[in-house]
């Protein structure tokens, strides 16, 4: 007899598991699609589900699939075939144990990290007997992998693993782009995930619990916390940006400076760990964002209209967990392509403006959004203000931002007249 | 005896336990990944094949040599700044029930405003010092 916590969770994790997968394949697609669509071309339309054998269709007399390539939607399937049967070598100059671990650290913390998600809020299970005996006990379940007394701090915590991925694969690779691209990732990890913890801590100190069903319940009942905290939102999505690597965050992996970075060295299905281990943290990244700020399930954004209930029970009830699913589901892909258009949108940043955006800019704005909002929480003022000070601290770093000393410029140019770099030197 | 075990199980249940399951799926993914490209895909090895691939260019030193000391810093300045945040979280999860219950949430308050004014001084020493110049 399995207890029905665990039975729900055990479904929740297989079936969450199987539609990451399938969005991180059809994210690769998805990525193409959005940056043909930015740079006005068709993008990939060919691929059908022949890969190329297009006389299977004669074979099983389905003749007009010979002309019909179903928008593409192959591509990912024949993209995933190629990385199997491509060859899988290991240079024999590199740190073999280290070398094969660091796909797999990679790609692990990626897929553990979403487990707290509360896709379906709480349900009544009935049970489930199957003659005589009884298979599941009934009771009260929460619909997620793991409904964790610790919540969001365990997303915090699984997600940082990451970076052991970038940094064992940039020293084992024994390449010198792939340990500069390694040393770059870490820093801009360990940077961005200072702002990314202050935010996350932002948001428990103003609600008052890290338990991930609670913080939809409560955003459900009322406001989102978008609009309390909307300074906060955007700088929270843009650290997960930094933290998945992605543009415009992806010096790690910036090829005209540094090849392929960390990956430079990996082929075949290693490469592809590393790749699916992106678009899985961008994944959880956008379920996080979806949680704390964008109220879950929640469908209310200003608590107008009744929202979905969160405590379901019976057939009613089980497709109402559906719905509230598919609406985080929906929820996260609306993020998840608002990260690709960022991409597609804004060309990368140089590796000092990187940190110095995290260290002199993301810090000292969210520590002072931290206190204002735990000031605000001790004089027990309404939330609304909590968006007032958002918007003075945005009008802030507006007039701070530019009497902040820079220092000497990066780019001065250098004096070549006269100086002994010159061709027209008198001297040697 | 048999019928014992399944009572065990539902009383020693833990949360983590899907999570133990997960840990599992993910690392037989990400080692069976591994193992089934090795078997399906060629072998052939090569001497120029397994030069390390520079642009073209005749590697002169192994990779691992001396680096800036700038990511030491970084390193180091996260280390402060995380172990700072972590302290936060007990505070910031009972702070708002305290805030509003307990006769001394003054003192809470008062004890987390210093300890983040100790990083502050240590964020603005940090920054005068030029730890964020990057440059």
């Amino acid at each position: 007899m399995l207890s029905a916590q665990f039975f729900c969770s055990l479904l929740t994790a297989l079936v969450a598991l199987q539609l990451i997968l399938l969005v991180v394949a059809y994210g690769t697609l998805l990525e193409r699609k959005v940056a043909s669509w930015t740079q006005d071309r068709i993008g990939p339309n060919r691929t059908g589900f022949s890969f190329g054998q297009d006389n299977i269709w004669k074979a099983l007399h389905l003749n007009f699939l010979n002309t019909f390539h179903f928008w593409g939607l192959g591509q990912p399937l024949a993209d995933g075939l190629k990385f199997i049967f491509k060859e899988e070598y290991t240079p024999p100059h590199v740190e073999r144990p280290l070398f094969l671990l660091a796909p797999v650290l990679a790609v692990v913390p990626a897929m553990l990290g979403w487990a707290v998600m509360p896709w379906g809020g709480q349900f009544d299970f009935p049970g489930w007997t199957i003659g005589n005996f009884q298979f599941v006990s009934p009771g009260h379940v929460t619909f997620a992998a793991a409904p964790l007394g610790v919540g969001i701090i365990y997303i915090l915590a699984v997600s940082s693993l990451a970076v052991y991925g970038v940094v064992v694969a940039g020293y084992a690779s024994n390449n010198k782009y792939a340990f500069l691209g390694g040393l770059r990732a870490t820093a801009q990890m360990l940077s961005y995930e200072i702002p990314l913890g202050l935010c996350i801590l932002t948001v428990i100190l103003m609600t008052g619990t890290v338990r991930a069903g609670d913080l939809v319940e409560l955003q459900a009942q009322g406001v989102w916390n978008l609009l309390y905290q909307p300074l906060l939102a955007i700088i929270f999505f843009t650290c997960g940006l930094a933290e998945c690597n992605r543009a415009p965050f992806d010096l790690a992996e910036c090829e005209q400076e540094l090849v392929g970075g960390f990956h430079t060295e990996y082929a075949s299905m290693k490469f592809a760990l590393f790749f699916m281990g992106e678009y899985m943290h961008m994944t959880t990244s956008a379920a996080f964002l979806t949680l704390l700020f964008l109220g879950g399930w929640s469908v209310s954004p200003l608590g107008l209209w009744p929202d979905l209930p969160a405590y379901t029970a019976g057939w009613a009830g089980a497709g109402l967990v559906l719905l509230k699913a598919a609406v985080f589901a929906v929820k996260v892909l609306l993020v998840i392509f608002t990260m690709m258009w960022v991409r597609w949108t804004l060309p990368r940043f140089r590796f000092d403006q990187l940190m110095k955006l995290a260290w002199r800019s993301l810090i000292p704005v969210t520590v002072l959004l931290m206190l204002a909002t735990g000031l605000g929480v001790f004089f027990k003022l309404s939330p609304w203000v909590y968006t007032a000070i958002n918007a003075g601290v945005f009008v802030l770093m507006l007039v701070v931002g530019p009497l902040i000393p820079t220092g000497p410029k990066v780019n001065r140019r250098v004096p070549l007249a006269g100086s002994r770099f010159s061709p027209l030197s008198t001297k040697a | 005896m048999i019928l014992m075990l399944p009572v065990l199980a539902e009383a020693s249940f833990n949360q983590f336990a899907v999570v133990g399951v997960l840990l599992l799926i993910a690392i037989v993914f990400g080692v069976g990944n591994l193992v089934i490209s090795k078997l399906m895909g060629p072998s052939r090895e090569g001497p120029i094949k397994g030069l390390v691939y520079e642009s073209g260019m005749n590697p002169i030193t192994p990779a691992r040599r001396r680096f800036n000391v700038r990511f030491y810093v970084v390193a180091m300045t996260f280390l402060v700044f995380d172990v700072e945040i972590v302290f936060l979280y007990p505070w910031a999860t009972t702070f708002p029930s305290l805030a509003q219950d307990s006769p001394l949430n003054v003192l809470f308050l008062g004890r987390m405003l210093f300890f983040v004014l100790t990083t502050v001084i240590a964020f603005l020493y940090a920054w005068r010092k030029g730890v964020f110049r990057y440059d």
